[in-house]
């Protein structure tokens, strides 16, 4: 057997157990997944083929897009939120302050956190009556508002909570602004440049790489929102107003029997991120700065 | 030199002990894996597995029964049932059983039977009832149609409810009212539920009279109190017919007199069956509740002086006076149950007169059975069981609908429930919006219910 | 001029000093009630004037959560929770490792027909978000008999994921080749020098990939939910949620412990390996 042979033959074993997670987990699922979103289908009834009627269902479905509106309501605020605010944390840790280590750590502790226990944490700390929240904020004088039973705040405690969790998001930050040469500045501060002008010429351009990658994991992980609404506010109480895209999935699946319909609804958010992914690539060809390599 | 030979001849050996270890600790622990789902061999003796949904006394209540079923006809007859009791059931049973590994045993709400036996979750009983002479006489009409769907029985009773208003007598007494005379018009609760209610000097709530949205439960509900019904029994949805608008008109009411957002803050305070739960705690002097209140009262504060009443009824409408929810916790046998004939035989025992009332009395509700033996109505520690006993028979007393889009429904009138209180939406609007949206899940529903006839599945 | 740059240096230190410290409480502020609530009585949870610390430490909590329900079940439930959740993470941290190890050998240092388009393929499935696959998943595990059991949870964690081949096949890939073909030369089979020359360099990679592997294995919510039926089987996420919806608001301190009991060992974990951490997700972060 040539060398050549040998890879060949290598190469394909070594990738063996991937073609068949590929393959079983993966490609056929998904295509299944299509032919269901086309049925009805329960599991223990046969899938029936019914043509578009899902989907049309779910245009018609105004549960559909409330939980789509509320998912585009809370990515909208909590995107550019965490982006900005886990960005501007970790520019404070990358000056020279004392205990960089020590902080680097506190911010970082909340995303350690599983989402379970986050939501369990949350419902306490923001319960309007005994909550540590509206505690604070009475013994500075102030009526807080109902964090988890109000409408117009539940969807604000969510993007609350993904902020306290948003620790990761600020260390692949940091690791970006650590990259960034330290003669860069220093050639700014030559021409004079304050610091601002530093953020806005050197640090934004050679970091909007990372932005990027956050900004897409951002948009990732907010449509595909589950564990904390789901855990804190069964079936979106109250009013609807916390009732997420996949949280509906899952109801559709697996309280209302409908697979086909969730199918359905999984293809759509498929298409959702796909888009929504090339959309923030095309948008920000221009803006995004890719260093030598 | 020799340093460096020998640790060159033992870092093989380590790594590939190291290696070995490594491996045997993943293969053992795959092992356990497997292990903690297989069944132990339990030889000869069939092994019937009851899920139930229940964790506190009631648990205990439905355990004692086992037991005694287990050491005596059991076994007899070579079955043992293990009672286990399993969190968010709806979910996990039909999780199990489209899985294929349902339990033998489920006991599920009357509002999930329709929706389980639509997707053919459920066995039906029929045969199994004929063969012990299980039969309608021999339970409380609401009770038994819960039972009924589609021309099958479905379940079996466990325990079935009915709900009243309890009431603070001390409340009463401290606001200068009659402790013996609870409102029974709507428009009495409302005047009563006035003078229960207090603020403090800052204007903040500390005591409510009555709040339509605690504890939550019967939500979708409120129609049936003024005269409506949810749907036709058919292929409409009814759910905004007058009687509902008027019914969610009252619930308005509330949010408008008293504060839609300062209610629900002081809501949110309250945990039921704790000792902050807002009846028990004394901060809610009138609650809509169910038979089982009276075990949590005693739990978190005895000394409460409180009274059971039936439900208020509008006074132009005195036909539905003394109304009451009637509900029931049901066993069923999933789809797929490996041991249906053995789980019906405990089933079937459960039903008997003794054991039936051994249940009951240790949940401390009403029989499901037409005959109640004094010993169960004299001995049971809920002073006002013979009210809860008798709401049920009247004429008066409602169902939940059997349907089986039931869940999305319940989901659908939760929201537009919450919208109204919270006076986002009037009545009118939310329920026009329930109906659309529900009509055309029906539709859809006995669209597809056709289409699979047709198909032959 | 020096000076005046140096003095707005320290202001602009003091001022980061300050915001520093003033978002590092508002951080810690739930992790101090988590504590706090969970060494209380009941009736310093919901009184009248919020108990900031308890005056009596009830460490009785801990030990009441953790045994919640074991004598009515007959078993102690977070224990098995504890052990499940365990059980998982180690077969998936090994599954994971090996399988995209493997994978990832295949795609970076051999040369196979079809190798540049499988890889093109694999990077796309990253895109496909979990309820696209949901149902499908479910009904293959059920015509398996895999439902209620452990399997669903570990067994695809042995074929391989495509994020971590490529964080993997990166790392592989810059590992200088020159070592390979010294090894071929040698004499060494594929397999051989897969174990011998690029595991033993590749180990920050493969420590990165079994840390996250684990931490999500054990923060894990939708899977365990999805396929998991009996509490015996329960992971301490799927458990921790059962014990919430059980016990929904009346033994908040209880909970809070509870809540304590799933959380510490995470934090504990991060301390002996922050480093380990921090670079990876700098890593898994860069390389992206």
């Amino acid at each position: 057997m040539s060398y050549a042979q040998r890879q060949e033959r290598s190469g394909w074993l070594f990738v063996s157990p991937w073609v068949v997670g590929f393959v079983g987990f993966l490609a056929y699922p998904v295509l299944a997944s299509l032919y269901y979103s086309f049925t009805d289908y329960s599991v223990l009834k046969k899938p029936i083929w019914t043509g578009f009627d899902n989907f049309i269902q779910l245009a018609h479905d105004e549960v559909f897009w409330q939980s789509l509106k509320n998912t585009a309501y809370f990515s909208l605020f909590f995107i550019p939120l965490s982006l900005i605010l886990t960005l501007g944390l970790a520019m404070l840790l990358n000056t020279k302050v004392r205990g960089m280590a020590f902080y680097r750590t506190i911010f970082y502790l909340p995303s350690l956190v599983p989402q379970v226990a986050t939501a369990v944490l949350f419902l306490w700390v923001f319960n309007s009556e005994h909550g540590l929240v509206n505690a604070f904020l009475a013994s500075i004088g102030i009526n807080g508002p109902g964090w988890l039973t109000d409408p117009a705040w539940t969807k604000f405690t969510i993007i609350l909570l993904g902020l306290w969790g948003g620790g990761n998001t600020m260390i692949i930050y940091l690791a970006g602004l650590q990259e960034v040469p330290q003669s860069l500045y220093e050639a700014a501060e030559i021409d004079g440049a304050r610091a601002w002008q530093k953020t806005k010429n050197v640090t934004l351009p050679m970091i909007s790489p990372v932005i990027l990658f956050n900004m897409i994991m951002g948009i990732i992980g907010a449509i595909q929102m589950f564990t904390a609404p789901f855990v804190m506010f069964p079936s979106g109480t109250p009013a609807h107003s916390t009732y997420f895209y996949a949280a509906y999935l899952y109801d559709s699946a697996f309280r209302f029997h409908n697979m086909g319909y969730a199918c359905a609804m999984g293809w759509i958010m498929f298409v959702l991120i796909l888009v929504l992914t090339m959309l923030s690539m095309r948008l920000s060809e221009k803006h995004v700065y890719y260093g030598g390599s | 030199m020799r340093v460096r030979l020998s640790s060159k001849v033992m870092k093989p050996i380590a790594s590939s002990i190291l290696g070995t270890l490594f491996v045997a600790v993943t293969v053992a622990l795959a092992v356990v894996a497997e292990m903690i789902t297989i069944p132990p061999d339990y030889g000869n003796v069939t092994h019937v597995t009851y899920w139930e949904k229940w964790t506190g006394f009631e648990s205990d209540a439905m355990k004692t029964v086992v037991d005694r079923y287990n050491s005596t006809e059991g076994k007899k007859k070579h079955i043992f049932v293990e009672f286990l009791p399993v969190g968010d059931i709806e979910a996990k049973v039909l999780i199990a059983t489209s899985g294929e590994m349902p339990p033998d045993i489920a006991g599920l709400d009357t509002l999930d039977v329709a929706a389980f036996a639509d997707n053919n979750a459920l066995m039906p009983l029929d045969n199994y009832c004929n063969q012990y002479g299980i039969k309608a006489s021999d339970y409380i009409p609401t009770t038994w149609s819960m039972m009924y769907y589609r021309n099958h029985v479905f379940a079996l009773p466990t325990t079935p409810d009915s709900n009243a208003l309890h009431y603070n007598r001390a409340e009463f007494r401290a606001a200068g009212l009659d402790p013996n005379k609870p409102p029974t018009t709507f428009d009495e609760l409302d005047a009563v539920s006035e003078k229960l209610t207090k603020k403090d000097a800052n204007g903040k709530y500390v005591q409510f009279g009555f709040i339509p949205a605690d504890p939550g439960w019967w939500n979708w509900g409120w129609g049936y109190f003024f005269g409506g019904t949810l749907w036709d029994g058919k292929d409409k949805i009814t759910c905004n017919s007058p009687e509902n608008i008027r019914a969610w008109e009252w619930v308005a009411s509330y949010s408008k007199k008293y504060g839609a957002t300062a209610m629900a803050a002081f809501k949110s305070g309250f945990a039921f069956g704790s000792s902050s739960d807002g009846f028990i705690s004394g901060k809610e002097a009138m609650q809509l509740q169910g038979v089982w209140m009276y075990n949590f009262i005693q739990q978190f504060n005895p000394k409460l002086d409180w009274a059971a009443a039936p439900f208020p009824h509008p006074a132009d409408r005195p036909d539905l006076a003394e109304m009451t929810f009637a509900d029931s916790d049901n066993l069923v046998i999933p789809a797929g149950a490996k041991h249906p004939e053995e789980a019906f035989d405990f089933i079937a025992f459960l039903q008997k007169q003794p054991n039936m009332e051994l249940l009951c009395m240790g949940q401390r509700k009403g029989s499901p059975l037409a005959k109640v033996s004094d010993w169960f109505l004299n001995n049971h520690p809920n002073p006002y069981i013979r009210l809860f006993s008798d709401l049920p028979k009247l004429k008066s007393a409602r169902t939940p609908p059997m349907m089986g889009i039931f869940n999305e429904y319940n989901d659908a009138l939760g929201e537009a429930f919450d919208e109204v209180c919270l006076l986002q939406k009037t009545p009118k609007e939310a329920l026009d919006g329930v109906h659309d949206r529900i009509q055309q899940v029906l539709d859809h529903y006995l669209r597809i219910t056709k289409l699979r006839q047709a198909a032959g599945g | 001029m020096a000076a005046k740059v140096s003095s707005r240096r320290s202001v602009q230190t003091t001022v980061n000093q300050i915001a520093l410290i003033v978002l590092s409480l508002v951080c810690l502020g739930p992790f101090f009630w988590l504590l706090s609530t969970s060494l209380k009585t009941l009736p310093e949870t919901v009184s009248q004037h919020p108990v900031w610390m308890p005056n009596h430490l009830e460490w009785q909590n801990y030990k009441d959560a953790f045994m919640f329900d074991s004598k009515r079940l007959g078993y102690i439930p977070f224990l098995y929770y504890a052990r499940n959740t365990i059980i998982l993470c180690w077969l998936t941290v090994v599954g994971t490792v090996f399988s995209n190890a493997l994978a990832a050998y295949g795609f970076a240092r051999l040369k196979w027909r079809g190798r540049e388009i499988f890889f093109v393929i694999t990077l796309a499935t990253m895109m496909v978000p979990f309820p696209v696959v949901m149902v499908p998943l479910y009904t293959l595990f059920r015509s398996m008999g895999w439902i209620g059991t452990l399997r669903p949870l570990w067994v695809p964690a042995f074929f391989g994921s495509a994020f971590n081949i490529f964080l993997l096949r990166q790392f592989f890939r810059g590992i200088p080749f020159e070592l390979s073909e010294a090894a071929t030369i040698d004499g060494a089979s594929e397999w051989q020098i897969f174990r011998t020359v690029v595991v033993p360099l590749a180990k920050p990679a493969l420590a990165v990939v079994a840390l996250f592997t684990f931490l999500g294995t054990w923060t894990d919510f939708f899977g365990p939910l999805i396929y998991l039926v009996q509490q015996k089987t329960f992971t301490l996420s799927l458990g921790l949620q059962f014990y919430q919806s059980q016990d929904a608001g009346t033994h908040w301190n209880l909970l809070m412990a509870a809540t304590a009991i799933v959380i510490l060992p995470l934090i504990v974990l991060f301390f002996f390996t922050q480093k380990l951490f921090i670079q990876g997700i700098a890593l898994t972060g860069l390389k992206g």
